[in-house]
């Protein structure tokens, strides 16, 4: 523990100044920098005249400066020295000088410091000055502030006065129409009909920016129409304006008659381009329609290429062909009014009138491709696949047989279904047509038509009756049902005869019933008037041959039997009458004249030959009322009426 | 089927993780704005104290503190536009993401056209019932009419 003590010491950070005689070290301490300058500028004393020392204030001060003091320090003795006095103030006016130098210097030329007095000693404060600078301060604060609050209350004040809605308002009703979402700072939607179940490749993305309104814009007691709405849409260029489809059925001879023609367009939009201040439900409107267009379109024409028929569909440029029946083909077009090169080549003619019925099944059959695609028919087992109707999944556990299979992997196309539809169209119109023709050629008799209401897109029914004015009690009646292809025609008494599409065979048909009628009517006024028939043939094989159908006839004999009447009816000959009278009055004459002949009585009963009745110049309105007096009148004669 | 499931999970997972992010990024701007607000107006208070001890003279001191003020308010003013906006996007993000609302809105919209639908539906059967009554006699009269 008595160990030898060492002391330590610290390096000298400060310049010694003194060492006393007992060795303590007096330190100087360092001055601060605001210290020494404080310091150096106290030294300067501006009020004694100098004009003895050396130093001069030109450029050369620093060096002389740096120069000097060595020399001196050279020379420095600390002892007595008999010029210590004059030293000291020639060093302090250098010193001085020095210092002046460098104020002047920084005076001068102000790169580096600006002069700021500086004292220690500072003068009594202010609080007055303060007080007003701060408040001063604080005013040009205030007014910030209250700038800012005035904008942000204006700003909120118009917000509240317009009549028209706000950005935010707009935008809640757009999105609750329409899908939108942000990617972001834009706020994209969609017009694409994906979410209902399409396939389409088509992106139909518009974007939603907020229209920078000026307050000019709104006007006081300004329409609503006529103000701009604060919510923009942007629609791509390829959807801007109206599309819509065209379906039309043609004659491929004369190229340009319509029989059925269909619009797919939106019932109040105008062809042509929409205006840029439309409100934006009807812009997205229209650009959906656009799109939905395009899909039936697209879709039609793959099918168009794919679909195999005896007779291939056409896909020209925006055109699709298919072959309905010999010299009518189905025309489906689309028409956007971007091309005006196109849409003028597709309708050289007058518009086409619209069919609704058309246009619907379209809609119908797209919406229906997109039900397909969306809905599943449910339940399904987890195990199966999606999309499988029920009766596939029971194919396999009840062993269905390859033609159920196949049967059940058909599915008919759009383009099919269509052309059906058009199919069932024109035979319904050629029906009709025929119909109608007949009607009024054939003005004796009444074929009335009646159209069932209850009908589909493929087929229909009509009941046809003929009747003869008056006589209304007998009547020939058979009902139409018309196919897609094809006409079955179900009789009164439920034969069933089918007819083609042609409408030769139709008008072929019904010319043939009303021949029938002519002599079933005869036969049963027959029964009326007590007339007995003789003999009815409905294939008589004498006479004139009918291009189409067979001759009918009829027999009547009066109630006496002294006078016969024959009626033939042919389809195309129309109806002749004849009458036989009994006895022939000539005969009997001739008969007695001779004197060569017995005659008995009962030869007088022979009848003569037939006379021909000219049926225009009978009284009557139509042919039954003819027969009836004809036959009332035969009916009063007497044998002995000679 | 089951990457689809998948496929959809990790979407609806990934945009849910995105709107729980929107949100803290909305409540920090809303907590920053009012903290840069908070904290100017506190800054401004503190500089409305008259300092007794300063290095810098009066002047400059005065000077200094009058431009702090004034960047202290314009602070404050663009804080609570910042705010502004700040309700304005979150109106935004509400409304496009508030599916509740819309599911809603879509609902009743469909009610709304199913009831158009019958009663479309209604008064089409009806029209076609009386005009099937009346296309018959009309057209019992036209065919039995001499003028075709």
């Amino acid at each position: 523990m008595s160990g030898v003590q060492v002391s330590i010491e610290a390096l000298n950070e400060c310049q010694i100044q003194e060492v006393t005689l007992d060795g303590q070290e007096i330190y100087v301490q360092p001055l601060s920098m605001s210290d020494s300058l404080s310091k150096l500028a106290h030294k300067i004393d501006f009020h004694r005249d100098e004009c003895e020392t050396k130093g001069k204030p030109t450029s050369e001060g620093d060096k002389e400066e740096e120069e000097e003091p060595p020399a001196k320090n050279a020379v420095f003795q600390p002892s007595l020295w008999p010029w210590d006095n004059m030293r000291t103030k020639l060093k302090m006016a250098l010193t001085e000088t020095s210092v002046l130098l460098d104020v002047l210097k920084i005076v001068k030329e102000k790169h580096y410091m600006v002069l700021d007095s500086v004292s220690i000693d500072q003068p009594e404060a202010k609080p007055g000055f303060f007080a007003v600078a701060k408040k001063r301060a604080l005013n040009s604060a205030v007014s910030i502030l209250s700038n800012g609050a005035e904008r942000l209350r204006k700003s909120q004040e118009q917000a509240a006065k317009r009549t028209t809605p706000n950005f935010h308002y707009e935008l809640l009703k757009l999105r609750s129409k329409w899908r939108l979402k942000k990617v972001g700072t834009t706020i994209l939607g969609d017009l694409s009909f994906k979410s209902a179940g399409s396939r389409f490749w088509q992106s139909g993305t518009f974007e939603v920016t907020k229209n920078d309104l000026m307050p000019s814009d709104f006007k006081e007691g300004a329409p609503a129409h006529t103000v701009r709405s604060p919510l923009q849409v942007h629609i791509p260029s390829e959807l801007e304006s109206v599309a819509y489809i065209q379906v039309s059925i043609r004659h491929t001879q004369e190229g340009c008659e319509d029989l059925a023609s269909a619009d797919l367009q939106l019932p109040n939009s105008l062809p042509g381009s929409i205006p840029s201040d439309t409100p934006w439900q009807r812009r997205l409107e229209t650009a959906q329609n656009v799109i939905f267009c395009k899909e039936v379109f697209v879709q039609l024409a793959r099918e168009a290429v794919q679909v195999k028929s005896p007779l291939p569909h056409l896909v020209i440029g925006n055109q699709v062909f298919s072959h309905l029946f010999p010299g009518m083909q189905l025309c489906i077009a689309l028409c956007h009014s971007i091309d005006k090169s196109r849409q003028s080549s597709i309708r050289p003619g007058p518009k086409p009138d619209h069919n609704q019925v058309l246009e619907h099944s379209l809609h119908q059959l797209v919406r229906e491709l997109h039900f397909k695609n969306s809905y599943h028919p449910m339940p399904h087992p987890v195990s199966a696949l999606l999309g499988v109707s029920k009766k596939r999944r029971n194919a396999g556990p009840q062993a269905f047989s390859r033609t159920e299979l196949l049967d059940m992997t058909h599915s008919e196309s759009m383009l099919e279904q269509i052309i059906r539809q058009a199919r069932h169209f024109v035979v319904r119109t050629r029906t009709l047509d025929i119909l109608d023709k007949l009607s009024e050629e054939i003005t004796d008799l009444q074929i009335a038509s009646h159209w069932c209401n209850l009908s589909s897109a493929l087929e229909s029914m009509v009941k046809v009756n003929i009747t003869f004015n008056g006589y209304e009690t007998f009547k020939a009646l058979f009902a139409l049902h018309i196919c897609v292809d094809k006409i079955r025609v179900v009789m009164k008494d439920g034969r069933v005869i089918n007819l083609s599409y042609e409408p030769q065979e139709l008008n072929d048909f019904i010319l043939t019933q009303v021949a029938h009628h002519h002599i079933c009517i005869v036969q049963a006024l027959a029964k009326l008037m007590g007339w007995q028939l003789l003999t009815s043939n409905s294939h008589i094989g004498v006479g004139e041959m009918e291009p189409v159908g067979n001759v009918q006839s009829i027999m009547l004999a009066s109630p006496l039997g002294n006078r016969v009447i024959a009626v033939r009816s042919g389809p195309f000959s129309g109806v002749h009458v004849h009458v036989q009278k009994t006895p022939d009055v000539d005969t009997i004459r001739e008969l007695h004249e001779s004197k060569h002949v017995s005659l008995a009585e009962k030869w007088e009963m022979l009848g003569g030959p037939f006379h021909k009745v000219h049926l225009d110049k009978l009284e009557g309105r139509n042919f039954v009322n003819k027969m009836e007096l004809l036959m009332a009148c035969l009916s009063s004669e007497r044998t002995d009426t000679f | 089927m089951s990457q689809n499931t998948v496929a959809q999970r990790g979407n609806q997972g990934s945009s849910t993780q995105t709107k729980e992010a929107q949100l803290k990024v909305y409540q920090k701007r809303l907590r920053d704005d009012i903290k840069t607000m908070t904290d100017n107006f506190l800054e401004i208070i503190r500089l409305m104290k008259i300092e007794e001890e300063s290095h810098v003279s009066r002047p400059s001191k005065c000077e200094q503190d009058q431009f702090e003020l004034e960047v202290r308010a314009a602070n404050i003013v663009r804080a609570g536009e910042s705010l502004m906006k700040l309700v304005s996007e979150v109106k935004q993000f509400v409304i496009l993401n508030d599916f509740r609302s819309v599911n809603e809105s879509i609902m009743a919209q469909m009610h709304m056209y199913r009831h158009v639908q019958t009663e479309c539906d209604t008064k089409l059967f009806a029209l076609r019932d009386d005009m099937a009554a009346d296309l018959f006699e009309m057209e019992e009269e036209y065919y039995s009419s001499v003028y075709k």
